[in-house]
């Protein structure tokens, strides 16, 4: 395809945009328009594109500014607390990795030498120092200190639950 | 205090400073005034779809607002509303897969009667349909713009020396289109 524009052409759209096409353009422009393909060509897509605007632009319900401001305000907030808090993120996986080498360290050791406080903890329940089978005995012969110890344990947990819900709801 | 609530405090403080707009209420409300239709026109005449052009009309003008960006003045804060609105047009695209316009309703080629306007008005709906996605965008920008070569390239990211031979040859295919179209609705009268 050739490439042929005629010189007039920006004369001829500096016209139609002005909306002094073909009222107020000199008797020779258009005469020029009428045997030029390019200006002919030009005239016409831009009359239909001006014209096809103003019907459009008319046709157009945008909604009110300041919903748009509030949105776009919203959304920059949102994005430079994301920003800031980024950090914040960093330096606690930073922190639960220092605490896992740490642990690591300590349990390594231990791991070598053969878990030997499973066997004290074995040990434990024979030891004269507790007397857990005496615990035990004495509590299945007193039933009723059993529910008591029961519904006392179920009120600690109740508590616990409480200071827990609540602590979190005053983070948030 | 604890050291959360002390950081969230911070935190909130700094977000509410970075939130800050950089155009005020009144200077975006007029700028949107002048602009809004327009970038309607735009998007529901190249994407067929007025819904579609709501959407992302709203979302330019968020997008346009929360960029870190100086005001430069009227010209270059629409040249660079066109071009966010040109890129999320692509995006869809792109999301849809579907380079077809849509079916425009009826009512956004109708012709007022006493408005005095050029009669191919309600031809263009239907030249523009048989046009590429980006043969509309460049010719919209163009006609019913105003925009300079230079300009449309800074709006859709094309090259600026390839814009006028795709320019030069939507034209020419617009114009056959609108002509046939001209010469049918005669011949049916």
């Amino acid at each position: 395809m050739t490439l042929r524009a005629c010189p007039r052409e920006k004369e001829v759209s500096a016209l139609v945009l002005r909306g002094q096409w073909p009222g107020a353009c000199a008797d020779e422009l258009r005469a020029h328009v009428e045997v030029c393909r390019a200006c002919g060509d030009l005239v016409l897509v831009m009359r239909a594109f001006q014209s096809g605007r103003a019907a459009s632009a008319g046709a157009a319900t945008p909604i009110p500014a300041g919903v748009l401001w509030w949105r776009a305000q919203l959304r920059r907030r949102k994005a430079a607390v994301e920003q800031i808090n980024r950090p914040i993120l960093g330096a606690q996986i930073f922190a639960l990795s220092i605490t896992i080498a740490i642990a690591a360290i300590f349990a390594v050791p231990q791991a070598r030498q053969g878990l030997q406080w499973l066997k004290w903890w074995k040990q434990l329940g024979q030891s004269p120092t507790f007397h857990l089978g005496d615990l035990w005995s004495s509590a299945a012969a007193m039933p009723q200190w059993g529910v008591l110890l029961l519904i006392f344990g179920l009120a600690a947990v109740a508590v616990l639950s409480g200071l827990v819900v609540f602590s979190d709801r005053q983070r948030q | 205090m604890r050291w959360e609530i002390v950081m969230e405090n911070v935190a909130t403080g700094e977000a509410q400073r970075a939130a800050e707009l950089p155009m005020d209420n009144d200077a975006f409300a007029g700028f949107y005034e002048r602009s809004a239709r327009s970038l309607w026109a735009y998007l529901v005449r190249v994407s067929g779809d007025a819904a579609l052009a709501d959407d992302l009309m709203q979302e330019s003008y968020v997008r346009f607002l929360c960029a870190a960006r100086v005001w430069d003045g009227e010209v270059a804060g629409r040249r660079y509303l066109f071009r966010i609105a040109t890129n999320l047009l692509k995006d869809h695209w792109r999301r849809t897969k579907s380079a077809s316009i849509e079916e425009i309703p009826e009512e956004l080629f109708a012709v007022s009667q006493n408005s005095g306007q050029f009669e191919s008005q309600a031809l263009l709906g239907p030249a523009l349909k048989a046009m590429r996605p980006r043969d509309r965008q460049l010719l919209w920008l163009a006609y019913a713009e105003g925009y300079s070569h230079r300009e449309i390239a800074e709006v859709t990211g094309l090259a600026s020396a390839s814009i006028r031979l795709l320019l030069f040859r939507a034209r020419r295919k617009i114009a056959r289109l609108l002509r046939e179209q001209i010469a049918g609705d005669g011949r049916a009268q």
